[in-house]
Formats: C-alpha cells, structure tokens, sequence
C-alpha cells in the first residue's frame, strides 16, 4: 500500500491531500487533476481577481441578465434553496453589509445609520433573479454583490472529490485550511478517517485530547467547520457579536463553532456557515435543513464562562467543559 | 477594440491636469526614475457586453472534452454569441460529464455526426494533439468553421496539411488556439514595443515552471494509455510544443521574426517513472538579426512560474500573471511622460510600472484608470470571442491563422527534435513554405 501527499494554495488557504492506493504513479497524477481543478474553480469563482465570473457578475449582472456557467449556475441555484432552508441566514449577498460593519480585515465598528441602511438595501437574495432557460444571473438594483467565501471552498473540494473517484480513487482525505474535508472511503484497515475537533479556544499548534471536542468519524462524507473569526466589539455601550445576522443586517453574538457533515462538502460548507450566525436558534432551524445528516452547534453559556453544545448527531468526545 | 499604442502626453504643457493628461495616454505606465510599470489592456467595448440578437448566435461543437476542452466549454458559456450545441468525445465518461457541464449540449462519441449537422456551424478542436489532423481535415470539408487547439499538429506533415487545407478553404474561418494573439494586453503591448518604446532589443527570455508529474490516470487502463499522449515520444511535442509554442509565439509576433536556429538540450530530473519525454528543457533560440531568446520549461520545480521578458537597452518588459505587463526603465532612458502617474509594483529588488492600455476609455467609464480593468477577461475569452466576431462579420484571417499556427508547429516540433537530440538544428527556410 502506497500513500501519496499533495498540497496546494488556493482561495487564501491550504489545501492538502492524502491518497493510498496500490500505484503511487496513478495517485499522484489522480491527485494533481483534483488540484488542478480546485484552481480552475478559484479562477472562476475568486471575488477579487477581475477576470474571474463572479468579477463579471458583479460588474454586469445590475445592466442586465449575465449568461454563466451552467455548473455555476446549479451552484447559485443551491445556494437560494439553502438561504430559503436556513431562513435567510445563508446569504451570498453580505459583501456590503460585511464592509460597512468593518469585518473585512478589521475587528469591527459601528457603520453610519446613511451607510447601514445603504448596505442593506444592496443585500438579499431576493434581489438576485436566476433564469434557468438562459443560464442567466442577473442583480435587482446597482451595489449587489455576489461573494462565493461561504460556500466556494466546499465547491472545491466537491467537484476535486468527484475527479478523485472519477480516476478510480478509492481511499483519499482532502481538506482546504482544516476548516472543510471530503473523506474517500476510508484508510488502509481502518472503519473511517477520524477527524477531531477542539475546542474554539484550544490551542492548535499542540493540542492534547482535553482540546478534542469532538471526534467525527467520516466514510465517503463531507465535514466542514466555521468557528468565529474575530472578537466581538464594543461600541456606545453595547456589545456588538461575532458574525453577520443577514436577516437583521447586525452582527449577533451566534456559536463559537459549527460543524456538519454530510455526503456534499459544498453543503456542509454552507451549513456551517448559517449554523454558527443561528447559534441556539440552531435548535430549532436545523430540523428544516434537508442535506446535512449531522451537526454541532457550540455556544457560550450562559451562567459561566463555559460552553453549551447542541448535538445533533455529532456527540461530543468527552464531557462539555462547563468552565475555562 | 482600440488598440492603440501606448503614447506619452504630446501636449508639451507643464500645466496640464493629472485627469487630462491621463486622457490624452492610453498607456498609464512608467516611473520617470528607474522602474517597471505595469500595462493594461483595454476595456471591453460596449459592444461586446451586448447580447446579440439570435440570429447573431454561432451553434458550437466541441471535440474532445478533457480537461482543456472542459475549459473551452466554460468559457464558450460565458460568451453570449456562442451556443455550445454538441459535444464529442470517445470516452464515455466525458460525455457523461458533458451532459451534467453543459446541459443544452448533444453529446457524440463520433465527431462525423456533427460534420454531418447543417446547423453547427463552427467545430472547436480539443483532442490530443497528434489526432488534430484528420478532424480538422474532415471539419474543412464539411464546410465547417475551425478553431484548433495549438499545437495545431504534432508532425510538419500534418500542420502543413492542415494549413494548405485551411488556406485552400478561403470562405470559411480556421483560427489556431495562440491565445495571446487576441489578447487586447499583448496586442497593445505589441505596439508599445514596437514603438521603440524598449530602446534597441538584445535579448529575450522565457520560462514555464510547475511541479506537477504530467501523469494522468484512469480506471480504465487504456483510457490511461490515451490520456498520457503527452508522455509518449511518438506523438508528443513535448514541453516545447504543448507549453513552450504559446511563449514562443508570443516572441516571435513581439520580435517579428521567426528564429533561423536553435539548440536544445533535455533531461528527465524528477519523473523518473520510464517515461522517454524530458521533464525538464531548455533551448536557445537564434534570430536573423543576432538577438537570441533563452527558453526553460520544467516539470520539477515551480520556481518563479511562468513569464516572458523582453529585453531592450533601453527597458524590459515582462508578461506575467495571466497576461499582464510591466516595465522596467534603465535610469538612462529617455522620459515617456506618462510614467510619472502610473502604478508601480515592486518586484524583489526592482520597481515595475504598470502598463495599461486603453486608459482613456477606463478614464471615460469613471474608473481608475491605474487600476485593474474591471470588466477584464481570460486570454482564451478574447481568442473564442474573436471567433465568434469572425462570423459576425468575416471571414477574415484571424490573428492567429493557419500561417502562424503553421510556423510556431514548425519551430516547437523542430525544437522538440533538437532538446530530445541534444544538439543543434539550422531552420531551412522552406520549412516554413506552404507551397
């Protein structure tokens, strides 16, 4: 049995790859066309680079209908179902809303009544109008944007997935920035790929087995975690949280961290992403979700400074630490 | 599409406004003091962001779905002139992968079927390289319009055979896939340079650099055998041809000249897994007038990626990035003007000006005109799309035609020859006639 690594960067993180099989040669080259895919997707997909299709889009799309890839087109269209499934919390439209709270490279601040509302106005999936006879995509007013980061990199690491299996791959993990994976089959000898999750306060340079939160055992499955990014900020008094509520247009307060798994990274990716803004909500959303077949939701508690787990499915590895 | 060569300001004005100057250049580049300036193409034309009338649409099929047909097929989607109706590949898989990619699409296992479809028009060759020739062959004398991947073919025989039938055939459009040949940065670039704006040339360089095992694989073991054509000796062109011909192109469309010489030398440095094609090249290129052109391309390492640079005594030029360009001035050459205001990025020890084309149209639509055109697209979108123009409002030879496709096939394959011989091979200058 021969194991084979690959690593690439892309989409402002790592991807990384391990591949047994019985031909290191035919690993290999496997594992380069998923990668090579991955950056075809990046190209496509990036909100920054000019000449990607979502650039285009972005530019377009308020002149007039923009005709697109058709596997794009699928992907926005999973997109409106997931924002409908998660209530409005899973939105692809929150660039403005993002900037004008300060989250893009900042740690947040109070926007300008005039500025918020702006922001609003631009943000919403209704003001995106999908026609599937044309493969179309086009933006309701002027200041839509479309921005991929919350769903883009578990895209990725589907379609790169199905290139695996596509080459006759039967046993692959491959992750992008440790935050989304997609499992194939499992190691040499063993049930599944275990994947730990630690604590979102634990260290993870050295983590030891009180960091693990939770272990999730993977078999041709997907699994992605969002955790916070940044503090939450302070500003005339109140206490302003950690993530973007779409709905409200204000940063909520949500989990610390959200995880799902499931048979589609892209999904996953998403889901996570809405499961961390829904925080306990999450308890009653997550019955409405129709992809994902497991998931866990960490709060802070509220008596201590501990935390609180929602468990569906996902159990925790050990007793939640009630106190830090 | 204006491709108007870079000038400096003409007004002679110690007075004119930044604004004003910037619309009297359509180049915003250069640093006065030594330094490299970036150049940018132009804006789209509004034309081309219109939807055109149905009639306007140019029914498409591809031939060969793999992993560069795929990309054809993505960018096709985006051009709202094309309308992708077939697919052809031998492997099933493909197809099946076609019908989830490009939904509209027919899918064909044999190419003839759509040779035979009065309503495709245009055939998009994207098959391995040594198999261009009796597609393209049969597509000419189907009366259909060709876009052929390049390399056009992997043998002299075959690429002049395509191109007498390509010349022979003069209504309709054969266009090759040089892709940079309709890109607006190097068209304008093009002119730049041409305009003495490098001083005198003495030299140029190239390089592609990546890390990948060439290698592809399938479940299907003869499937296998078809997809590594790159790696069989027989038919393949090696690194020269399937990468080193679009740089080389470029060259020799910058120089104006076809090379009279060249040397190659090959080796096998890290893919050491039986296969008979270097993994690792360089060659050195001669040209009538003296200049030589280094070339290195290499599967081992992917140091410093890929880029040409041109070197001029009085600057150099570099395209890197997908297509962009920057230039560095020595401390001696004269004052185009224009540098001052343009954007400068900072390579290693050097300070490159930002070369941007068409600064005055940006400046129109109220965009910075030394910032990235927004409205910017793939080379590969600007060679499909003047495909599809070409039946708008052609046929005429495309930037890109048989001739040049005949005489970069020519050079790569002869290159090929000399880096897998390691020695040295004088250009006949017959090789290059179609007659």
């Amino acid at each position: 049995m021969e194991t084979v690594r690959l690593a690439l960067e892309a989409m402002a993180t790592r991807f990384e790859l391990v591949l047994h099989g019985d031909d290191a040669v035919r690993l290999r080259a496997a594992g380069e066309e998923a990668l090579a895919e991955i950056k075809r997707l990046e190209a496509q997909l990036s909100f920054y680079r000019p000449s990607s299709e979502i650039s285009r889009i972005n530019a377009q799309a308020a002149d007039g209908p923009v005709r697109v890839e058709p596997r794009l087109f699928r992907l926005l269209q999973t997109a409106r179902r997931l924002h409908d499934e998660t209530g409005g919390v899973f939105d692809l439209t929150i660039a403005p809303l993002m900037r004008c709270w300060g989250f893009v490279n900042d740690t947040g601040h109070l926007p300008d009544t005039e500025v918020l509302a702006e922001a609003r106005r631009r943000t919403g999936m209704h003001l995106l109008t999908l026609d599937e006879a044309a493969f179309t995509v086009a933006f309701a007013r002027p200041g839509v944007q479309l921005d991929l980061g919350a769903i883009g990199k578990g895209y990725a690491i589907e379609e790169a997935a199905q290139t695996l299996t596509d080459a006759g791959v039967e046993s692959a993990f491959l992750h992008g920035g440790t935050s989304t994976i997609h499992a194939i089959g499992t190691p040499p000898d063993e049930e599944s790929w275990n994947v730990a999750v630690s604590y979102p306060d634990a260290s993870t340079d050295t983590p030891t087995n009180d960091d693990v939160l939770a272990v999730v055992p993977l078999a041709n499955e997907a699994l992605s975690v969002s955790a916070v990014w940044g503090k939450a900020f302070v500003a005339d008094g109140t206490t302003y949280g950690h993530v973007i509520d779409p709905r409200s247009g204000r940063p909520v307060e949500g989990a610390l961290l959200a995880a799902a798994a499931g048979p589609s990274a892209m999904i996953c990716d998403a889901l996570s992403t809405a499961l961390l803004v829904l925080g306990r909500e999450a308890k009653e959303r997550i019955g409405h979700f129709s992809d994902i077949m497991r998931a866990m939701v960490v709060c802070p508690a509220d008596e201590t400074d501990g935390f609180e787990m929602i468990e569906a499915g996902i159990p925790a590895f050990q007793d939640v630490k009630r106190e830090t | 599409m204006d491709n108007t060569n870079p000038t400096p300001d003409q007004s002679g004005s110690s007075t004119v406004s930044r604004r004003t100057f910037l619309k009297k250049s359509t180049l915003v580049p250069l640093a006065g003091l030594s330094g490299m300036v970036e150049i940018k193409p132009a804006p789209l034309p509004k034309r081309i962001m219109t939807p055109p009338d149905a009639r306007d649409t140019v029914n498409c099929a591809l031939i060969g779905f793999g992993q560069w047909g795929r990309e054809l097929a993505s960018t096709l989607a985006r051009i709202p002139e094309a309308n992708l109706a077939a697919v052809c590949d031998n492997y099933e898989v493909m197809l099946r992968r076609a019908q989830r990619d490009v939904p509209q699409a027919s899918t064909h296992t044999d190419y003839r079927e759509v040779l035979d479809n009065p309503d495709i028009q245009a055939v998009l060759i994207a098959t391995p390289t040594h198999q261009h020739r009796t597609i393209a062959l049969d597509a000419l004398a189907a009366g259909k319009n060709v876009y052929c991947e390049a390399p056009m073919a992997s043998t002299i025989d075959d690429a002049k055979a395509m191109a007498q039938a390509a010349r022979d055939a003069s209504n309709q459009i054969f266009q090759v896939g040089q892709i940079y040949r309709s890109n607006p940065q190097h068209r304008s670039v093009f002119q730049f340079i041409r305009s003495g704006a490098v001083g005198t040339p003495t030299m140029a360089r190239a390089q592609w650099h990546a890390k990948q095992s060439w290698r592809r694989t399938s479940p299907n073991r003869q499937r296998e055998r078809d997809l590594n054509w790159r790696l069989d000796a027989d038919v393949s062109t090696g690194l020269m041809g399937e990468v080193g011909l679009h740089q080389l192109d470029v060259a020799f469309w910058i120089l104006g000249a076809l090379p009279t010489a060249v040397t190659g030398f090959g080796q096998t440095m890290l893919w050491d897994d039986g296969r008979q094609v270097p993994d690792t090249v360089q060659a050195v290129f001669e040209f009538p007038n003296g200049m030589h052109l280094l070339y290195d391309a290499t599967l081992a390492s992917s140091y410093d990626d890929a880029y040409e640079l041109f070197f001029g005594s009085d600057s150099t030029i570099i395209f890197r990035d997908r297509g962009k360009a920057w230039m560095f001035k020595e401390v001696d050459a004269p004052l185009l003007g224009w540098e001052v205001y343009a954007r400068k990025d900072k390579f290693y020890k050097e300070t490159g000006i930002a070369l941007l084309a068409n600064a005055t149209q940006l400046d129109a639509q109220n965009q910075d005109p030394t910032e990235d055109d927004p409205n910017v697209e793939t080379p590969l979108w600007y060679a499909l799309k003047d495909f599809m123009d070409n039946h708008a409002f052609g046929p005429y030879p495309p930037a890109a035609d048989y001739q040049r496709g005949y005489e970069a096939a020519v050079v790569a394959i002869k290159a090929n020859e000399a880096i897998n011989q390691n020695t040295k091979l004088t250009f006949d200058e017959a090789w290059f006639s179609l007659d």
